[in-house]
Order: structure tokens, then sequence, then C-alpha cells
């Protein structure tokens, strides 16, 4: 297993886990959100070939209201 | 036909929507309907599984002739705010973004150095940068000559209600402004609205006052005829102000008058 930094809170993951995978484990749908891996903007298209590693701090973001 | 023209954009509304405040989706999406707005606001923030219905990205990219334009609410520098407009183009694919950099949330205010940074380096990334700043006309005109779309001075501080306490500084940055001036923040009536737009200001954006009416979309819907009459009486051109009456009835040849 795979440990994370997920939006500041521990996340764990199996080994060999893509983007997609976290996504689908948390339940976020892909095309609305904005993924950072260690500062680095992770586009859609990458996400299914972008394997995570032990450590990373990922970011996933949606847009919410605000003026 | 009267468009606003930000950057290649052109817009028939000039009323700016923000999505904040609002007590659920639907009620915003009413609002945002009965504004006609075609520009709305909308805020980065953390993915929870716990309130999945935050995100509110789907719900208005199915509405119709919407354009996005993030905030970078939460940034207390210029890096942050790059960084978080850099993220929400990526999501968005909107080259709009409101910069907006406020370090202390007692009062709001946006910081300008840290905006004036932000805005510089957003403009040269090719973003259609629309900075939310205090009402300070030369900061406006070096906004502008960095490449700003738009300057955003406040009326008044965000969400107190109090109009446009500012309006006197609004006229010079008017008055000397090359690109459109939008007053964001502090309105609290559709008649605030309207004055801003008769004083010249190319749009309004306006949240709280319609997310915490009792009736958003009737609210929203109140707005944005204020803000089309407002505009329409600025094309008019308003007449001038006079110290003495002016007579509009001829006070000659009355009955009974001696000739």
């Amino acid at each position: 297993m795979l440990t994370l930094e997920l939006n500041g809170k521990q996340q764990i993951v199996p080994h060999g886990s893509a983007v997609t995978d976290l996504l689908s484990i948390i339940g976020s749908v892909d095309n609305n959100v904005a993924v950072v891996i260690n500062d680095r903007i992770i586009r859609p298209d990458k996400r299914s070939t972008h394997q995570l590693q032990e450590g990373d701090r990922v970011e996933i973001l949606i847009f919410a209201g605000g003026g | 036909m009267d468009y606003l023209q930000l950057g290649s954009y052109t817009f028939s509304s000039r009323l700016i929507l923000g999505t904040g405040k609002f007590s659920n989706a639907t009620v915003m999406l009413e609002a945002v309907r009965a504004s006609g707005a075609q520009l709305v606001t909308v805020a980065l923030r953390r993915f929870n599984r716990e309130q999945l219905a935050d995100d509110l990205f789907s719900p208005l990219r199915a509405l119709p002739g919407i354009t996005l334009m993030p905030n970078t609410s939460g940034a207390s520098t210029a890096a942050e705010a790059v960084r978080a407009a850099q993220i929400a183009r990526e999501l968005s694919g909107s080259p709009f973004i409101k910069v907006e950099i406020h370090p202390n949330p007692q009062h709001l205010m946006p910081d300008p150095i840290e905006t004036f940074e932000a805005c510089r380096i957003l403009a040269k990334e090719g973003f259609l940068v629309m900075p939310y700043i205090a009402a300070d006309p030369v900061l406006a005109k070096r906004l502008e000559e960095v490449g700003c779309t738009s300057v955003m001075p406040l009326g008044s501080a965000i969400g107190s209600g109090q109009g446009l306490a500012t309006a006197e500084m609004l006229n010079i940055i008017i008055r000397e402004s090359n690109i459109p001036v939008i007053v964001d923040a502090g309105l609290r009536s559709p008649s605030e609205a309207a004055l801003a737009m008769e004083m010249g200001c190319g749009a309004v954006l306006v949240n709280s006052a319609i997310a915490v009416s009792d009736n958003p979309p009737a609210m929203a819907g109140a707005f944005a005829g204020a803000v089309d009459a407002g505009r329409k009486a600025f094309k008019a051109g308003l007449m001038p102000k006079s110290s003495f009456a002016i007579a509009t009835s001829p006070l000659t040849a009355f009955l009974g008058a001696k000739v």
C-alpha cells in the first residue's frame, strides 16, 4: 500500500494506483476536478497513466460557490 | 447592440453574478437564469466526499451561454493567486480570472501590492485578468498598463451592503480608464446597481445582495432590470445638474396676464 497526503489528510491506496484509481476510490467525477500532485497539475489525459508514489502530496479541487 | 467587450469576448448582459452564499445549488441556478448573467464567478475548493453538492461545475456547465470566471479567493500572496489561476484555468477552460487577494478576513480589503504583482504575471500568461481592488485610481491605471482586461473596484466592503460608498473615487477611475470598470462588492439594492451604470461602469458584479435576499431569482431579475436601465440612461446622456430651477412650463402669457 501507498500512503499519500490527500487534501491535507492521510489517504492509503494500493501500490500501482493511477490518479484515476484514486479518483474512483474517493468517489469524484474525473472531469469535474483539478488534480495537483506535488505542485504539478495533472491533466485529464494523463491521469490514467500517472502512477502515484509514496508520500505524494495530492490536491483535488472543485469549483464551489464564490463571489 | 450595446455589448460589453472583455478581451475577445462580448456579452449582452452587464450583470455579473457571484455564486456564493446561496442556500442551495437549485436556487443559485434559478437566480443565474433570472439574472440573464453570462459571466459567473466560482471559487476553487478542496474536494470533500461528504459535501458533493458543493460542486457547481456540472450544473453551471449545463446552463447555455455561461462563461465561468473563477476567482483566487483564499490566496494571500501573488504567488498563491497565480497558482490558483493556473489550476482554475485548467479546470474551467476559461481565460477569465478574478484576482482576489485579501489577507485580512476582518475587512476583506484587497492587498494592492500582491494584486498588482499577480495581475502583471497573469496578463503575460494570457489570462483575461479582472482584479478586485480598492477604489484607487492610481492602482487602477497601473493595472490597466500591465494588461488587465478590466478593473473591479469595490463599492464598499464585501458583503456589507453599504452600496457605493466609494462613488467619488469610482468617478475618477471611470473617467481615467480605457478598460471597463466593474463595481464589485458592497451593492445592496438594484438602485445602487443602476446608479453605478449611470456613472459609466461597464458592468456590476453582484453576489450577496441576490443570494441572501428572501427570493434570490426575483432579486436577480430586479438587478438585471436596474443594470439595463442604468446603462440605457448612461448611453442616453443624463441632463446637467443646476443650482437653480429651470422651468419646464412657460411662465408667460398666463390667463389674465397683462401684455
